[in-house]
């Protein structure tokens, strides 16, 4: 075998192995089938459940879209506005390092009691989420900017708008695309935490009610298919902040 | 040009305007009460939580149970995540063949998955300390991994050249290069673990802080849910502030 094939054989087995004792720990009763579904009886329940899920999904992608831009924009817009004098980037940058680190969690009971048991709450959380990450990122990405190249493309002669999309905008783009990718992650985790805590919406719901009534095959067709998709977007987004990174290679 | 007061002085006015801000609004406006507390009443509900004279029950027994989750979590989080960063770093083939993997996982918002581990843990501490850790550990994973490869090949050759022996490269000049990036990762692994920590108490209400915040949400007691989440908060940002003077005392 060539050596570079062994990691991914390496990887194979393991996966293989997992899912081995998965089916062996229902198999030989283990562990209840109440609690644990086998491989088989997921796969089979899969399509069936994809066919449930679907308009479940579609209200969690569409909940997580409006949380994601928005919360994405109005980060992009504040953390350049902030970002303009190095002052009020020093008085605020603490504020929201801060922003990140607190478990905001908490603050869900306040917005059920603001915006109710409603999509509102869903999309204010999830852009909640996503504006710290991503007011962070936009604030380190305009110190990517060199004051030496702003200057000389003024004493090129270009305009304020050129300025921007020609040296600015550039310098700024692969830590605002690596910003974009964590606030994704922190806004799909948002969007799915007060899906579950209300339970009325989307996939969190799905996944809620499946559990509680303990139809355990189709609850983890669900979670997988979830987790499926989620990884596909995130993976677009790093793929996408790579892409953008390598002009500094 | 220089400015006329320091950046920290300007920030505390920024968070003093912010308090008169809420105080006036939540005073003045005429908005219902059940919907805002001002901050003068909370703060004052927080002495009073502090000092058990308020309704809020068994505040010192539910606190401990989320600093215990916490704690325990974090461990695991902490020992774990180091160890397994230090595997990726250390094997070529390991991180090759399982790094995938772990970041796959890692792309899985990791709520999704807490169905499943109350179905199969329970309802106790337990499935709150395993989300704890799922929610904490990649980011040790990756700060550690990532702080071991980018020392610098050249220190190790010098010191082996210079007759150390394998343990002592290790912990005099692997480690304390590689110690910002490991100790970053460790920072923010504790956040995160709150995070996963406080998220698991609100979605299976049973014990801890997050009960306590659910029960003042549920009995429309507004002044002491906001008193809650800011002693919530607060565990966070105490933490966030004995991980800076760490940082600050060993990253030299």
């Amino acid at each position: 075998m060539p050596k570079n094939h062994l990691p991914l054989a390496i990887r194979t087995a393991f996966i293989v192995l997992v899912v081995l004792v998965w089916d062996f720990s229902v198999r030989f009763g283990w562990i209840d089938s109440l609690f644990l579904a086998s491989p088989v009886h997921t796969a089979e329940k899969f399509a069936a459940t994809t066919r449930i899920a679907l308009p479940h999904l579609y209200a969690t992608l569409t909940a997580f879209t409006v949380a994601f831009v928005s919360g994405v924009l109005l980060a992009a817009v504040a953390g350049f506005a902030i970002s303009l004098s190095g002052y009020s980037y020093k008085v605020f940058m603490p504020l929201l390092v801060l922003g990140v680190t607190v478990p905001k969690v908490t603050l869900l009971p306040l917005f059920v009691l603001w915006f109710g048991i409603e999509k509102t709450t869903i999309i204010v959380y999830g852009a909640l989420s996503a504006f710290f990450p991503m007011i962070i990122n936009v604030m380190a990405a305009s110190l990517e900017v060199k004051p030496n190249q702003v200057v000389l493309a003024k004493a090129m002669g270009c305009g304020k708008l050129q300025t921007f999309t020609k040296v600015i905008f550039p310098a700024m783009l692969p830590v605002l695309s690596s910003g974009c990718f964590y606030a994704c992650n922190a806004a799909l985790m948002g969007v799915f935490i007060v899906e579950l805590a209300l339970s009325r919406f989307g996939m969190g719901a799905l996944v809620h009610d499946l559990a509680v009534t303990f139809r355990t095959a189709e609850l983890y067709a669900a979670v997988i298919l979830t987790a499926a998709i989620t990884v596909a977007i995130n993976m677009a987004l790093w793929y996408a902040a790579r892409h953008y990174s390598r002009w500094r290679a | 040009m220089k400015a006329l007061v320091s950046p920290g002085a300007a920030r505390s006015g920024v968070v003093v305007l912010v308090l008169i801000a809420w105080e006036a609004f939540a005073r003045l406006a005429g908005v219902n009460k059940i919907l805002i507390a001002p901050p003068s009443e909370v703060l004052w509900q927080i002495v009073r939580i502090f000092a058990t004279s308020s309704d809020v029950p068994d505040f010192y027994p539910h606190m401990w149970v989320t600093l215990w989750e916490l704690l325990v979590a974090y461990a695991i989080t902490a020992s774990l995540g180091v160890l397994i960063g230090a595997l990726f770093a250390g094997s070529k083939l390991i991180g090759d063949a399982f790094e995938p993997i772990v970041l796959v996982l890692y792309a899985i918002p990791k709520v999704i998955l807490y169905p499943l581990i109350v179905l199969v843990l329970g309802i106790g501490m337990v499935p709150k300390i395993v989300f704890g850790v799922m929610v904490g550990i990649f980011v040790v994973v990756f700060n550690t991994a990532a702080g071991l490869r980018q020392v610098e090949p050249m220190y190790v050759g010098l010191a082996r050249s210079l007759g150390y022996s394998k343990g002592e490269i290790f912990f005099k000049v692997v480690l304390p290069a590689a110690a910002p990036t490991i100790l970053a990762g460790l920072r923010l692994g504790f956040g995160y673990t709150i995070i996963g920590i406080i998220t698991a108490e609100l979605l299976v209400v049973n014990a801890g802080l997050g009960f306590l915040i659910d029960w003042a949400s549920f009995n429309y007691f507004t002044p002491q849910l906001y008193a809650l989440i800011i002693i919530t908060l607060c565990v966070g940002v105490v933490g966030n502030g004995l991980f800076s003077v760490l940082e600050r005392r060993w990253v030299r």
